[in-house]
């Protein structure tokens, strides 16, 4: 088990180094550099002063040097400075960070909460008019994008409660009750596809261990039927959601993206997507790196877990 | 007919009490409060001299002043220059600073600061996209404490309203280390107080600004609300109060919600077609006609303005002593046979094929180039719409890599602004390699000449010889709207985009 996971944790390296190149690379590759972005269409300057402007901005170095200048200093901790207001970018990633980590891990919750008992009750209720319902709902769920039912959300509650605060963000420690209204309507907004995924995932587990032998012994033994769900039946029906799980909350972490374009919440979608535009490119390489590095240790968790959940599986 | 008297009477009393509400709504400014906007984009920094994008135009157009402003009816007025002479040969100017003028860190505005300032622009090492509007000037000193003399090279008619464009920073900040891409010096009537990047932007009061008793707000706050919907539910719900410069679309739609109010002005910005006359077959002015006759500009203004614009001549109809009448262009009457007719005389009986090169972020352009391409496809020419990102829109534009693209041109208070430099050959903005001879001595006698009276003669020739045959299919002149909630009062909108009159907006509690 240690050997697994430092051997993951090298392969982890090399994925990192291999996304920071890639990222490099492409942010580069993409017509129109920082200085036209900042020129844009329609302003008058000379060839000379983009070339005055390119060599200020660092533009002007081979590709290798420039990105050995950033690979020297990313490894000293330092990731660069934002083209335009010569700010450190890692402090402007880590005061957005904890924005999106909790636009994805209140969704997972919500969602992973409620999805244990609605996909019970769907394989339970195997084909009933309730599981019809249930899966109605689903598949509209699995089908209805983030972003749109934020939206939506946003006006609906305009015309049930004009007054409520819904939009925008206001940080935690300044004013609770404000964040937590704010909150809500992203969360359930994220939530609700992903719920409508891991219900079915789980009712399609649950139905396959149920038609198992092992199942069928339990009941035999005189096992009540919620002892047999319970303690026999969901505890292996998991890994198969653990699994979506770790891809889910990949997922989740792009929808958060959307999701605070249209609640206007200063998350890290926005500052990768503002930097793209503006081709600010310490901050995409920075942002995109520690991104990157969050996928790749969840996923690392999420297959350390499975020893966790199912003494089956074993790694050598 | 019936008489009705109490009917009559209500109706009388009712427009009484309008008028006199009205009337006193105008007399009692009611001073405080914070005026909550909501903008698409954050600024990409806050040095004015540096980005003049209109994301930081329109928060560093509060902190910063210049010697002179625009006024909605485009008239030059004085600002922080009280007055000013202008030699007889034209060739120099002499501003006098008004008195009593301080930076928001307190210190005095000086004929020193006023020096630097226009410096810093001229100078190469500020890479600034505003230098050329200096590009006549040959020397500025200061001739007194409260005075700056401009020294011109050669007699440059819109060098008032280039002056007026170019904000004043304090010397001493600069110098001193102040970083004016993230915080902000000014004389305005809001000084910078705040910027969480990507949230909002917060500016206060400027207590001691030099207009005694104004500013009226205590503070503008800046919302930076990407989504355009949200941004309209947002002002329709209270939580915010002002939207500048929205789109044709979200205009339509808030026109009739209740307890808004749309402020509209007209845009000095013209959405255009333009082609390049380096690539066939565009380099054949008969088939830059064909184009100018296919093109159906009224139904293009009701189809993606709603019917709020203009059809496009080379000179906004706002710049009212220059600008050409449309009607006097006879390529301006659509007519696909004539448009068919011209490009069979230029050699392309079977029509032609070619892509127009557009972008997504402003809604308008990438309608006018859907609307163009079906009006076009009935002329023969068969066009390929080709949807970039910015960034990449401007990398190809500038580079002239492209057939033709359709795009959003900011105005110019100035003829020669609009047209100078995208036609000139060689012009900085003459992505179009355009270039000839009749044309370019027009415009340099625009921008040289001395008088009023030959400066009109000079452009209506220079509209005639560029609205048919030109490299720029002129479309259409949008209405600048505003949205603000209908207790926000005291705001003109500006042909510009400036937003200067909120230091004269107050909120009705």
């Amino acid at each position: 088990m240690l050997n697994y996971a430092l051997r993951r944790l090298l392969d982890l390296l090399v994925v990192l180094f291999g996304v920071s190149v890639l990222v490099f690379l492409m942010i580069r590759l993409i017509p129109g550099d920082a200085v036209q972005i900042l020129l844009g269409a329609n302003t008058e300057v000379t060839p000379e002063q983009i070339t005055e402007l390119r060599g200020k901005l660092g533009l002007d170095q081979p590709l290798l040097t420039q990105y050995a200048g950033w690979l020297s200093a990313a490894l000293r901790g330092n990731l660069g400075q934002s083209v335009w207001t010569g700010a450190p970018v890692s402090g402007e990633i880590l005061s957005r960070l904890p924005v999106t980590l909790e636009l994805t891990v209140l969704p997972l919750l919500l969602a992973t909460t409620l999805a244990v008992p609605l996909g019970m009750l769907t394989a339970a209720s195997h084909n009933s008019r309730l599981e019809q319902v249930i899966r109605f709902f689903t598949i509209a769920g699995i089908t209805t994008p983030a972003f749109w039912l934020g939206t939506l959300f946003i006006y609906l509650a305009f015309v049930i409660a004009p007054g409520w605060p819904t939009i925008g963000y206001v940080p935690f420690r300044d004013d609770p009750a404000g964040h937590l209204s704010r909150m809500i309507l992203p969360t359930v907004a994220l939530a609700l596809p992903m719920l409508a995924g891991l219900v079915r995932i789980l009712r399609s587990s649950l139905l396959e261990v149920l038609g198992q032998d092992f199942i069928r012994t339990a009941r035999s033994k005189g096992l009540t039927e919620r002892s047999v769900l319970y303690r026999h039946a969901l505890r292996n029906a998991m890994v198969p959601l653990l699994t979506v799980l770790g891809i889910q909350a990949g997922y989740l972490f792009g929808g958060a993206i959307v999701v605070e374009q249209v609640f206007a919440i200063p998350g890290f979608g926005r500052l990768v997507v503002g930097a793209i535009n503006e081709r600010n490119y310490a901050l995409v390489q920075g942002a995109i790196l520690i991104v990157t590095a969050g996928f790749v240790l969840i996923n690392f968790v999420v297959d350390l877990l499975y020893a966790v959940v199912d003494p089956r599986v074993e790694y050598g | 007919m019936k008489f009705y008297p109490a009917k009559t009477f209500l109706t009388a009393a009712l427009t009484l009490t309008l008028l006199t509400s009205a009337h006193s709504a105008a007399q009692t400014v009611q001073r405080g409060g914070t005026l909550q906007l909501a903008v698409d984009q954050s600024p990409v920094g806050l040095d004015p001299h540096v980005a003049t994008a209109f994301s930081t135009f329109v928060v560093t157009g509060q902190v910063y002043e210049g010697l002179l402003d625009i006024d909605a009816s485009l008239k030059i007025r004085p600002l922080l220059a009280s007055k000013y002479t202008k030699s007889a040969d034209g060739l120099r100017y002499v501003f006098t600073l008004r008195p009593g003028v301080r930076f928001h860190n307190g210190d005095p505005l000086s004929a020193q600061d006023v020096v630097f300032s226009m410096d810093r622009v001229k100078d190469p090492k500020t890479a600034s996209p505003l230098a050329s509007r200096l590009s006549s000037v040959s020397d500025i000193k200061a001739t007194g404490p409260l005075e700056v003399t401009f020294v011109l090279s050669k007699p440059f008619a819109p060098f008032l309203s280039e002056v007026a464009t170019i904000s004043i920073v304090s010397k001493k900040y600069v110098e001193g280390g102040g970083n004016l891409q993230r915080s902000a010096v000014g004389t305005g009537p809001f000084a910078f107080k705040q910027w969480v990047p990507d949230t909002f932007l917060e500016l206060s009061k400027n207590a001691a600004y030099w207009v005694k008793a104004q500013p009226y707000l205590d503070s503008l706050k800046f919302n930076i609300v990407p989504d355009a919907s949200t941004r309209q539910i947002g002002l329709q719900s209270g939580a915010y109060q002002f939207l500048p410069n929205i789109d044709a679309s979200v205009a339509a739609t808030l026109k009739t919600a209740p307890g808004v109010q749309l402020l509209r002005s007209q845009d000095l910005a013209y959405s255009l077609m333009g082609v390049n006359v380096s690539r066939k077959p565009f380099n054949d002015p008969r088939v830059r006609e064909a184009l100018n006759y296919a093109i159906n500009r009224p139904e293009l203004v009701q189809g993606v303005y709603f019917g709020d614009a203009v059809p496009a001549g080379p000179l906004p109809p706002a710049l009212r002593t220059y600008a050409t009448p449309v009607s006097n262009f006879p390529c301006y009457a659509t007519s696909a046979a004539k448009a068919r007719d011209l490009l069979k005389q230029a050699g392309y009986p079977n029509g032609v094929d070619f892509s127009i090169l557009t972008f997504s972020t402003i809604k308008t352009v990438a309608d006018s180039a859907q609307v163009l391409q079906a009006q076009l496809a009935k002329a023969g020419f068969r066009a390929r719409v080709d949807v970039q990102e910015f960034g990449s829109f401007v990398q190809n534009w500038r580079n002239s890599n492209f057939d033709a693209f359709v795009s959003l041109n900011g105005g110019s208070v100035d003829p020669d602004g609009h047209l100078y430099r995208g036609l000139i050959s060689n012009g900085s903005t003459n992505v179009f390699k355009f270039a000839d001879p009749v044309v370019d001595k027009l415009l340099e006698e625009g921008r040289n000449a001395t008088s009023t009276g030959s400066r009109v003669r000079t452009y209506a020739q220079l509209q005639k010889s560029l609205a048919c045959r030109g490299p720029m299919q002129f479309l259409a002149y949008g209405t600048l709207f505003s949205a603000a909630r209908s207790n926000v009062k005291g705001f003109t909108p500006n042909p510009t985009r400036s937003l200067s009159t909120l230091k004269t907006t107050w909120l009705d509690r």
